[in-house]
């Protein structure tokens, strides 16, 4: 039976064509007819089509010449590396899809060293060869100088014409290794990934490594402690198909009414209550967000409704925490956690989308640990909740190990914006005599201050970069006021390097100065550190606005024009006697542009 | 058919649009077409059929006809024959005053009908003016928009400020005993020096009605596209800023730059002042008249009353309905009278009656409000409205903030 099953998945960078070379093999394979296939059917979020990335990973069960073929999708993003490490531990392949008008990126790399850790065989792909820009030996010399991969592994495909798409299959079915595994052993099924069905509760995906997992049994998961009855289990096709057990190497799903995913976690071991194994499996790490900001409705009565809405969010993503959050200048909020920025703008989105809510979301922030004169340690996750600098002896924040991959002609802008970031340059690697690999150390928070659409901005494009949180550094930081109207705005309050302050205070104070719109009178701004004001501005009142002409034949227009005022106006949160905008909370992150 | 005898509701104010132009404004975002002359036959032929589908001889009296544009003294004078005899019928020919006198217009008696119509100065010459004279009309709304030859230019204007001078004389020696000049304010380059000379100007003819208003850049004109990349013209953010001029940018030969807001409002200012004190009404947010000249047209606008729009792009609005004819010409043409309008009407929403009412100066009364109290008392507290025994209205600050408080209403 084992020798029967291929366990694998794709990694790429973003773009590459993941998702349409996992289409093309569902379509080879019957797994999906022609007709029924939707373009890239493994993205199933709106959101995840929308930005054209996975979030969550997926599993589906293909036959092909007699074998059984599951490819493991992974999710295609920085934040959820985790979770890519996890999906590629349950597999004993990956294929590794490189385009062949980029060549090697970021997550290329990142994904490729994912893969050597959990010691998978990996298929080098070079995929869109149909496309006339394409050049596959250019890539292949790449893939030679990074990995020491030589030609006649490559595969070349188009995953758009179908080309290469048989040799792939037959090349996964000879080089992938068949999965290992004691079907008498006790059991032991590794958790992939998770989601919330609002009426089966939490399906966990799970791929068994030892023994086998039976309909009907009691369960057990080693991380969380949780005890549970394996209510349904089956493997996956387009939908789920119910069987009575999985054995080992076989990858399907779990019901088993559990209410919350945080109580399923990716990575966990599942295993049986009646005979458990002797340890989990390896690998498991609870996952903690590292990124935060404060979610605050605009309609104070919007509370309850924005704290529900987090909590079914929740339900289905185990890595969004959240606490309640109160700001004198905002009201209640909650104070969420993120593994990183996108993930952050995708909660925030979904917030919007399919809960209807208007928000303001505070301008993000990483945890700082904090020691005092009087030895105590902080945790802080919030500038507001900085104490005083007069009780600070020292401020440590995150750093990473950023890793980026661009064309030689950019090595110039990209040091130059990576170090004004406050980035150490560590090391250049050549690729092939046009690209370079370039690594920083780096602040995570300022990589979060909209690092990557400068770097893509400086680059035209071509650079990717990818990171690795490395540990705590000490900095010199200091917490940064805002007072609009002489009153201190808390939720506008930033974590500053001290050298940085005085040129960030004043750009701060002049883009708040363009995006907080005219009063009826006179708003002073400051930024301030402790009681000394470092900038300031006015945004003078508005003395004027009135439309000059309006006839018959000019209401409904004049109209949309009052509606239009009218409806920025009710996207704003006022604070004081000032309405501001989304943009004012966000201004800190935009110093750059 | 859409024939407007029904008994449920009377109009008594007619627009007609003429959208013809000898040259497009820079500033003019209205429906008007230059180098479109070869329809104007086939126009006035389509204008007459949309009267006849909408009135019978029974039709109650109009009490207002406005010929609006484009430019409707670019017709001749055979075009207004044969439009007035489809009107004539419904113009009443007498009016009872108030002490139940009846006297006829040739009398020199208050006319029964206002019937204004719009003139450029560069398209009528004194006969021309007689024949409208003789046909009825009896306000004549002058575009003079400057009396600065340089500005008159920039603004993409035919003629020049002695045009105007020689057609006010010929008008009044037509027989134009009401008469209206349109000026614009704010213009690119224009000192508060240059707009006082320009109204000076404008009072020096003694005309009974004037029309100050200040320029507003109006998205797909040329001035806007000279202005931009820069937000919206009606957030003034930027104007108010810096001293002087901003919003650069090369304008064919020169550079188009506008007052800032200080300017702007200095001008307006002045304005009121000014013509205040010549015994002129200010009336509307930019309409003065001497007393007894206000626009009654204009007016049923503003109090949102029943009016009926002819010709294309022309808007209507009857018992709580509003529509419009297509804007093209062409398509105008080509349909059947009995089908128009082929924009499907929208009802009327009650804050429109507010901000258009808010725009005339003593304001509308309070049962208009019925369910805006709480936007009321903040705006009157922030000193935008004020209220009397019946109406309110906006104050001075209201006048120059308009538009923060139409915008509560809508």
């Amino acid at each position: 039976m084992l020798a029967k099953i291929r366990n694998f998945s794709i990694i790429a960078h973003i773009d590459h064509g993941k998702s349409t070379l996992a289409d093309r093999l569902l379509e080879f394979t019957h797994t999906i007819e022609k007709r029924d296939m939707r373009e890239q059917v493994l993205d199933t979020m709106d959101l995840e089509r929308e930005r054209g990335i996975t979030i969550k990973a997926q599993a589906i069960r293909m036959e092909y010449k007699g074998y059984i073929l599951n490819l493991i999708d992974t999710p295609g993003h920085v934040d959820f590396s985790y979770e890519v490490s996890r999906s590629l531990a349950a597999c004993e392949g990956a294929l590794l899809l490189v385009d062949a008008t980029q060549g090697i990126e970021a997550q290329t790399l990142a994904n490729a060293h994912l893969a050597k850790q959990n010691n998978l065989k990996i298929i080098p792909v070079i995929n869109k060869i149909d496309l006339p820009a394409a050049e596959p030996a250019k890539i292949a010399e790449e893939l030679f100088n990074v990995f020491g991969i030589t030609e006649d592994e490559i595969i070349l495909v188009s995953a758009k014409d179908g080309h290469g798409v048989k040799e792939l299959l037959d090349s996964i079915i000879k080089n992938v290794p068949p999965p290992q595994g004691q079907k008498s052993a006790p059991l032991q099924a590794l958790i992939f990934d998770s989601h919330y069905d609002s009426f089966r509760g939490v399906i966990a995906y799970v791929r068994v490594i030892n023994g086998e997992i039976k309909t009907g049994e009691p369960i057990h998961f080693m991380g969380t402690q949780g005890n549970y009855e394996a209510i349904e289990i089956g493997t996956l096709k387009l939908g789920m198909q119910p069987r009575a057990s999985l054995g080992p190497g076989e990858v399907g799903y779990l019901v088993a009414g559990v209410k919350e995913v945080k109580e399923c976690r990716v990575g966990d071991t599942v295993t049986s209550t009646k005979s458990p194994a002797p340890s989990p499996l390896p690998g498991y790490k609870p996952i903690k967000p590292m990124v935060f900001c404060g979610f605050f409705p605009l309609a104070g009565e919007d509370y309850e409704n924005l704290k529900e809405a987090v909590g079914k969010l929740q339900l289905n993503d185990a890595a969004l925490t959240f606490e309640p959050e109160t700001s004198a200048a905002l009201g209640f909020g909650l104070r969420c956690g993120f593994l990183g920025l996108l993930h952050l703008e995708i909660v925030q989105e979904r917030l919007e989308r399919e809960f209807n809510l208007n928000i303001i979301a505070t301008a993000p922030n990483v945890i700082y640990k904090i020691i005092k004169h009087n030895k105590q340690n902080l945790i802080v996750d919030n500038p507001s909740s900085m104490p005083p600098a007069t009780e600070i002896a020292s401020i440590e924040e995150p750093y990473l190990k950023l890793t980026i991959f661009a064309p030689t002609e950019f090595v110039g802008p990209v040091m130059t914006i990576t170090t004004e970031k406050r980035g150490n340059f560590i090391n250049m690697e050549y690729l092939d005599p046009t690209r370079v690999m370039m690594t920083f150390e780096i602040p995570l928070s300022e990589v979060i201050s909209e690092y990557h659409d400068q770097l893509k901005s400086v680059s035209h494009g071509y650079a990717s970069m990818d990171y690795e949180v490395i540990g705590y550094k000490e900095s010199d930081l200091v917490k940064m006021d805002i007072l609009l109207n002489a009153e201190p705005v808390d939720a506008l309050s930033i974590i500053v390097h001290r050298d940085q302050a005085y040129p960030k205070g004043k750009k701060l104070v002049e883009k708040l100065k363009e995006v907080i719109p005219r009063h009826q009178f006179t708003i002073p701004i400051q930024a301030s550190i402790g009681a000394k004001v470092i900038a300031r501005e006015n945004i003078s009142a508005i003395k004027k606005n009135v439309l000059a002409k309006c006839y018959g034949g000019d209401i409904t227009r004049k109209r949309k024009l009052l509606e239009k005022q009218k409806a920025g106006k009710k996207r704003m949160k006022r604070v004081g006697s000032v309405d501001l905008p989304q943009e004012a909370f966000l201004a800190v992150l935009r110093l750059g542009k | 058919m859409r024939t407007i005898h029904d008994s449920r509701f009377t109009i008594h104010s007619l627009y007609i649009h003429i959208p013809f132009c000898k040259k497009k404004c820079n500033y003019c975002d209205f429906v008007s077409y230059a180098g479109k002359e070869a329809l104007i036959n086939k126009y006035i032929e389509t204008v007459c059929q949309e009267i006849a589908s909408c009135f019978t001889p029974h039709s109650s009296p109009l009490t207002t006809i406005y010929f609006g544009g484009g430019t409707p003294t670019l017709l001749s004078p055979k075009h207004f024959e044969k439009i007035f005899q489809h009107l004539t019928p419904l113009i009443p020919l007498s009016i009872t005053d108030g002490e139940g006198e009846t006297r006829s217009v040739a009398e020199g008696g208050g006319e029964a009908c206002e019937i204004s119509i719009e003139a450029n100065p560069g398209t009528a010459n004194k006969a021309k003016l007689k024949t409208l004279r003789e046909l009825g009309i009896n306000r004549l709304s002058i575009g003079a928009q400057s009396f600065n030859d340089r500005h008159l230019k920039v603004l993409g204007r035919i003629h020049t400020a002695e045009d105007i001078l020689r057609f006010y004389d010929d008008s009044r020696a037509a027989g134009f005993d009401n008469i209206n000049l349109d000026l614009i304010f704010a213009l690119p380059n224009q000192t508060l020096a240059d707009w006082q000379k320009d109204l000076q100007t404008a009072m020096a003819q003694q005309p009974n009605h004037l029309s100050t208003y200040n320029l507003q850049i109006e998205d797909g004109t040329p001035f806007w596209t000279s202005i931009n990349p820069h937000p919206h013209p009606l957030s003034h953010r930027e104007r108010g800023e810096k001293e002087g001029y901003d919003k650069k940018k090369n304008q064919g030969e020169g550079v188009l730059e506008l007052p800032n807001e200080e300017t702007e409002l200095a001008m307006y200012e002045y304005t009121i002042e000014t013509l205040t004190k010549a015994g002129y009404t200010h009336y509307e947010i930019s309409n003065f008249s001497k007393p007894g000249y206000e626009c009654q047209h204009n007016i049923s606008y503003w109090l949102n009353k029943n009016y009926l729009g002819i010709g294309a792009g022309a808007h209507s609005h009857i018992n709580g309905k509003r529509w419009s004819n297509p804007n093209c010409i062409e398509k105008y043409i080509k349909t059947p009278s009995s089908f128009l309008p082929l924009i499907k009407g929208e009802n009327v929403d009650p804050g429109e009656t507010i901000f258009m009412g808010l725009r005339l100066l003593d304001g509308i009364s309070k049962e208009h409000f019925n369910g805006f109290e709480k936007e009321v008392t903040k705006l009157t507290q922030s000193g935008l409205l004020i209220q009397d025994n019946h109406n309110i209205k906006l104050t001075r600050k209201g006048l120059y903030l308009a538009n923060e408080v139409f915008k509560k209403f809508v």
